[in-house]
């Protein structure tokens, strides 16, 4: 790392760039669009333009990619009694409503610039408004349908000019960072700002200036969890082209990339999600091309380098391998998993590509996969997919099942078949009612966000009414906690007889009170993790079913339902709605997080777990969700240790696993950091997809992870 | 025939190359006052009381088979990775029959075998098990013979004419020197070590601060406390 950039890393983690931050009030921009009754499409433009006016050019000593967050709040587009008023309407939205989790299409934009896509406006504007003013609606067409055509292309010319206007905002402070840059006699960044955004990029610097500059925008646009995508792929030629040139080397070429990397965290305290740290800022490294050939190249190689050297949390590594991948891009991965910062976060090929085949997706996007946020599987630029639009808990699932079943045959016989029967009908009854909740679906809409994703502009529609790709992602929590329940109701009621099921439904109720001895034998039942068939035999009918929960059900965008293995914050959530469960787990204590053993059950050790976590067919949940292991640091004490977990990787991809990711963590040192959270203010845990900073976590997350069963 | 174990572990990181089990035999000949594992000296079955009062009962008896089986279910990945299997304990060589029964079950496997010994068994039992492994990770606690019967309460001889033996028996190996300060961590006795290494490869490993740890949940006391 050269000095610069050392010097980069260290200011922007003391956030020395808060300085230049300040507080703007929106409130008089939202009365005035509630005032004015200004449409969705226009306030996501006005608040653009608002939000990019009061954004004042700044600059970090030594930098030479631009662009950093002055105003603290990103105005708000609607009251929520608006938003609630459609609610009660019929209407149900993803989270806050607005675009989000999406990876936009940024290589072509890069490549041609925004005035290309400016261009590209003006020529459908041209063409309709031509239709419009002289043209007549093609003949037989009825009255109806010609006032239809001509709604349609009001819809679609304001569309246009909206997105026009966003894209002029955005280029107007390009403009303004530029002159204030020339002032300052930051000569460097004046001539990369002279040229991209506008045009095309012709340097790796500039490729990445821009992308900064779109990305930024997107933010500012009030998106959220803006993915990066497959910067290996799309930075490739800029890097390539320089090398070749003799323009950059290796070194120079890191340099560059880190301080890219480096910007990624410069304002992400600005971007909170559920937790500090989860601002779906996730890249995706190797894997194939569209057209199926190995696409691990030298700027992969470059991406994990300039991670393990910055152990920033932003931006996510996400490393694509298949059963061809040699073992030693797993171990470049392991040397990243062995610095502690819980990257990279892999994903199969061999399993995510047929799977997304399977649901509809073309075979050359389903090539293009990359993760939204965390680990839900998207194709950049042509989705608006909302991935986790909601989720079915499993160990609620089983406790209704269990109280269902005892109330409704309350005498009769019943048999550890019943039980399964009845658990399946809650989790099917469960994901039947999040169809519904969800069949209507609308999106807020984002105009700078279509005019850089594949079609917006040949379609005229904002992104928001719809993409290639509208399917919605459906997380389960709480498998392990599931699947470790039932095997105790197998062994403990069924098979050892020790309690009959309405006495073990009540001592759920009350924490197990007065029998420690049903609680002792509920924990020693079988447990998934363990390679054990009596626990593993019942996720895989688990999958089974889960993953086709949801088959023929369609959203009213002709999306469908994808169901996964994630959690996402969920497995905190639902912890809160359940009492004790069957394996023994008491009223409160965390389930695990995405798919994971449960949380201190004994298990043999990181080769047993994935044995049982690789037992069922995961490419039937590919939403994604990814196998959750926690390494004790002193594995990486010893030489080998990175090429023993790279081969306990590559075992898992081998027998078909999905998606995991590993924490190196050391429980006595996480115990010292919330003692004394000023000592360890680098310390980086992964959560639930995403990698952040464990002193700035709420106590029950942190908690959680202490909790995970060290291997 | 039937064994005594009281651990397997999966994914052990210290006990040699690649994916590895390693499998604890029960029972011990020697009494090294820094053991770490001090459940595995004794070769009956033992209750550990932890501290919140949970019992756990040390040690199990296993046929050569099921432990065949029970190891053999990760042959997959540890071939793939170079690993294998490592017998350990206590002292293996402690059930020198038990496992010449058990090593044709693994070897027909494909599965590589290593050993963690002190070296204290009878010579024909010591060269008719390692001469059918892979690796050796022969003990060198001390080299001086009183010094040895006062902290491990063995006969060095013993020791030695097995180590003879495995220098010239071809099979791989590597001493290993368990550092203890005030008994054998001082220059001279480094320097006696790496002379009586004599070229081969020696590794020293670090006092384990954390040896005694298990001494009071088997209601006995730890003689080290405080080195």
């Amino acid at each position: 790392m050269t000095n610069r950039i050392k010097s980069l890393l260290d200011r922007t983690f003391d956030k020395e760039q808060a300085k230049f931050r300040r507080d703007v009030d929106w409130k008089p921009l939202l009365e005035r669009f509630v005032a004015e009754g200004i449409g969705d499409e226009a306030r996501a433009r006005i608040g653009l333009e608002e939000m990019l006016k009061s954004e004042r050019p700044e600059f970090m000593d030594g930098e030479r990619i631009a662009f950093l967050r002055t105003v603290k709040q990103i105005p708000d587009l609607h009251t929520d009694a608006e938003m609630d008023a459609r609610r009660a309407a019929g209407t149900a939205f993803g989270e806050k409503g607005v675009v989000f989790n999406l990876t936009a299409d940024f290589a072509p934009t890069i490549r041609d610039g925004l005035g290309a896509r400016l261009a590209e406006i003006d020529a459908r504007l041209a063409e309709l408004k031509g239709r419009q003013d002289g043209g007549s609606p093609s003949q037989g067409c009825s009255n109806w349908e010609s006032r239809r055509l001509a709604g349609d292309d009001a819809e679609s010319i304001e569309f246009l000019e909206n997105a026009r206007l966003s894209v002029e905002a955005v280029l107007g402070l390009v403009e303004r960072y530029r002159a204030e840059a020339e002032k300052r006699g930051l000569a460097d960044i004046a001539a990369t700002l002279a040229h991209v955004p506008l045009n095309g990029a012709r340097t790796f610097r500039e490729a990445l200036q821009s992308l900064r500059i779109l990305h930024y925008a997107m933010w500012c646009e009030g998106e959220y969890h803006c993915g990066l995508g497959r910067i290996d792929q799309y930075l490739f030629p800029y890097y390539d082209a320089d090398i070749k040139a003799g323009r950059l080397t290796d070194e120079t070429a890191l340099e560059e990339l880190e301080e890219f990397f480096i910007a990624c965290n410069r304002d992400s305290d600005l971007y909170i999600g559920v937790q500090q740290g989860d601002n779906g800022q996730s890249v995706m490294l190797g894997g194939v091309t569209r057209d199926g050939k190995p696409a691990f190249n030298d700027l992969s190689r470059l991406c994990l380098k300039a991670c393990g050297e910055l152990k920033l949390v932003d931006p996510k590594i996400n490393l694509r391998v298949d059963k061809s991948t040699p073992l030693e891009i797993y171990e470049l991965g392991t040397e990243l998993t062995a610095k502690g910062i819980g990257f990279p976060q892999y994903a199969n090929d061999d399993v995510v590509i047929p799977a997304l085949e399977r649901w509809g997706y073309e075979t050359e996007d389903a090539r293009d996969y990359s993760v939204a946020a965390c680990w839900e599987f998207i194709v950049p630029g042509c989705g608006m997919d909302i991935n986790n639009i909601d989720a079915v808990s499993f160990v609620g699932s089983l406790d209704a099942a269990l109280r269902n079943l005892t109330q409704r045959r309350r005498d009769a016989e019943v048999s550890f078949e019943d039980v399964k029967a009845e658990f399946k009908t809650e989790v099917q009854r469960r994901a039947d009612a999040l169809v519904e909740k969800y069949r209507h679906v609308e999106i807020l809409p984002g105009p700078f966000v279509s005019v850089i994703s594949t079609d917006c502009i040949k379609k005229a529609r904002d992104i928001s009414k719809g993409a290639k790709y509208n399917n919605f992602g459906i997380h389960g929590t709480g498998i392990a906690v599931a699947v470790d329940s039932l095997a105790s109701v197998r062994e403990l009621v069924f098979e050892k007889k020790l309690v009959t099921l309405p006495e073990l439904v009540s001592l759920l109720d009350s924490d197990f009170a007065g029998r420690d001895d049903v609680r002792a034998a509920a924990k020693a039942a079988p447990k998934m993790g363990n390679a054990d068939a009596r626990a593993d035999d019942l996720a895989k009918w688990l999958i089974d079913f889960w993953g086709h929960a949801f088959d023929g059900k369609r959203n009213d965008r002709g999306g469908i339902f994808r169901p996964g293995t994630g959690s996402a914050m969920y497995y905190i959530w639902h912890t809160r709605d359940v009492p004790a469960s069957a394996d023994g787990r008491l009223k409160g204590e965390p389930l695990s997080a995405n798919y994971a053993p449960s949380l201190d059950v004994p298990v043999k050790g990181p080769v047993s777990v994935v044995r049982s976590f690789t037992e069922p067919d995961l490419g039937q949940v590919c939403n994604g969700g990814p196998l959750t292991i926690e390494i004790h640091d002193s594995a990486f004490a010893m030489p080998d240790g990175v090429e023993k977990v790279a081969h306990l990787v590559k075992f898992f991809i081998e027998r078909g696993g999905h998606q995991m990711q590993i924490n190196t963590i050391n429980r006595d040192t996480l115990l010292d950091a919330q003692a004394h959270p000023e000592r360890h203010r680098h310390l980086i845990v992964r959560v639930w997809g995403w990698s952040g900073y464990f002193i700035e976590l709420d106590k029950p997350y942190q908690d959680q992870i202490i909790k995970r069963v060290e291997l | 025939m039937i064994g005594r174990i009281f651990e397997i572990r999966e994914f052990t990181l210290h006990d040699g190359p690649g994916v590895r089990t390693t499998v604890f035999f029960k029972g011990c000949p020697l009494r090294c006052a820094w053991c770490h594992n001090p459940e595995g000296q004794s070769a009956e079955i033992e209750t550990m009381v932890r501290k919140g009062g949970e019992k756990v009962v040390c040690g199990r008896d296993i046929s050569a088979t099921e432990l065949a089986d029970e190891l053999a279910t990760n042959a997959d990945i540890m071939n793939e990775s170079g690993g294998g299997v490592t017998f350990s304990g206590g002292e293996p060589l402690a059930q020198a029959q038990f496992l010449l029964e058990v090593i044709p079950l693994l070897k027909a496997r494909g599965i590589r075998l290593a050993i963690e010994t002190s070296g204290y068994a009878p010579a024909s039992e010591y060269r008719a098990v390692v001469s059918q492994l892979d690796f050796v990770y022969q003990d060198v606690k001390l080299l001086d013979a009183e010094a040895f019967k006062r902290w491990t309460g063995g006969d060095l001889s013993v020791v030695q004419e097995n180590i003879s033996w495995l220098r010239k028996s071809g099979v791989p190996y590597s001493f290993r020197v368990p550092l203890i300060p005030g008994v054998n961590d001082d220059a001279t006795s480094r320097g006696a070590f790496a002379a009586f290494a004599a070229g081969s490869k020696i590794e020293y490993l670090p006092y384990n601060t954390a040896a005694g740890s298990k001494y009071p949940m088997l209601g006995r006391v730890y003689s080290l406390e405080g080195i």
